[in-house]
């Protein structure tokens, strides 16, 4: 068993604060509520905050340290296809897919819910609309997420969820490594 | 050495994620329409020829994926040795595999075992544990009736022996 330290406080921080603002503003605060426009804009100036910190943050918050390519998603695919184990330390190209996705639409949740409170775009119907379809979206892709992590987590060995509290990786004995 | 670009697959990944959102949607259509209809749905035609669409959907969507994950571990063990050849010869060893039904990893580490690899050396090509890979050997030589290695692979060469390996002409 080897021990990386790989996510660091922010990125823990970040991923939890989205889990308890999105969980809050989907299915429990009045919809009409100024609590609901508040949590938006802490919800979208997290996000801000978070693509900041992956252009200049630590090596495993970096975007440019796991943007996914065909290649190194088919990759992934393939391990999954031949039962091999080839570890990833920092995200996953299939795993960080879903994180641009729920980046993405949480983002346009935040724009379309601010466009609600403009005298412009007050009462328009498609904007209400495509909010409400966005956030069905986004909440069947956190099942996905879930889902996937908890395959994932069984299919390689390393207890992701623990990771992503304690920050720290714990990798089995003799495992491939592919940062 | 790259047998060919990942084309293919990526474009069949795509095609499979969008007839996944497409199913989802339509599933939720149908059910939808069943629960405001009840039992009653079944007796309208329009609602069971679009069941019967959604799952025709569903049925594709699982077979292309089961058709890439085919793709991808044959990509995996062609892109060691180019070759005609050796394409013929892999189909040989997948036919065989079927017949005995291997799982994935068992597949994966039998056609190691077929290239001579050692236990040690395949559990590092998979990132598992020795025990792990014995475990799979023994399944293997269990499910193809013989008692090891030599007994195993001789069933592969008894194969090649008798099947002509060149398959037919291909423009290259």
């Amino acid at each position: 068993m080897t021990q990386h330290k790989i996510w660091d406080p922010f990125v823990r921080i970040f991923h939890w604060t989205l889990v308890v603002g999105f969980a809050a503003n989907a299915l429990f605060v009045d919809d009409d509520s100024k609590l609901h426009e508040w949590l938006g804009f802490a919800i979208v100036g997290l996000i801000a905050a978070r693509l900041v910190w992956g252009l200049i943050g630590p090596r495993f918050a970096r975007f440019s340290s796991f943007w996914p390519t065909p290649a190194s998603v088919i990759g992934q695919l393939s391990d999954i296809a031949t039962g091999r184990k080839r570890l990833h330390l920092g995200h996953t190209p299939l795993g960080a897919l879903m994180i641009f996705n729920l980046l993405g639409t949480i983002l346009l949740i935040g724009l379309t819910g601010w466009m609600m409170t403009t005298n412009a775009y007050w009462g328009v119907e498609w904007v209400e609309e495509t909010h409400e379809a966005l956030v069905t979206w986004a909440e069947i892709s956190i099942v996905l997420h879930v889902l996937a992590v908890i395959w994932e987590s069984r299919r390689t060995g390393v207890n992701l969820p623990r990771a992503m509290v304690t920050g720290i990786k714990t990798l089995p004995d003799g495992a491939r490594t592919d940062p | 050495m790259r047998l060919q670009s990942s084309a293919q697959p990526v474009s069949l990944l795509v095609l499979i994620v969008a007839q996944s959102l497409c199913a989802a949607f339509f599933l939720w259509d149908v059910a939808a329409d069943g629960l405001s209809l009840g039992l009653l749905a079944f007796a309208t035609s329009h609602f069971v020829i679009e069941l019967l669409a959604v799952l025709a959907l569903i049925a594709g969507v699982v077979f292309e994926t089961r058709f890439l994950m085919d793709l991808l571990r044959r990509k995996a063990h062609l892109e060691e040795q180019l070759g005609l050849a050796a394409g013929a010869f892999h189909d040989i060893v997948e036919a065989r595999f079927d017949g005995w039904s291997l799982t994935p990893s068992e597949r994966d580490v039998a056609h190691f075992t077929l290239k001579g690899f050692g236990i040690a050396e395949i559990a590092e090509l998979r990132g598992s544990a020795e025990g792990t890979v014995k475990a799979h050997l023994n399944a293997i030589y269990r499910k193809a009736g013989v008692t090891g290695r030599g007994a195993f692979v001789g069933l592969f060469i008894e194969d090649l022996m008798s099947t002509p390996l060149r398959p037919p002409e291909v423009a290259a």
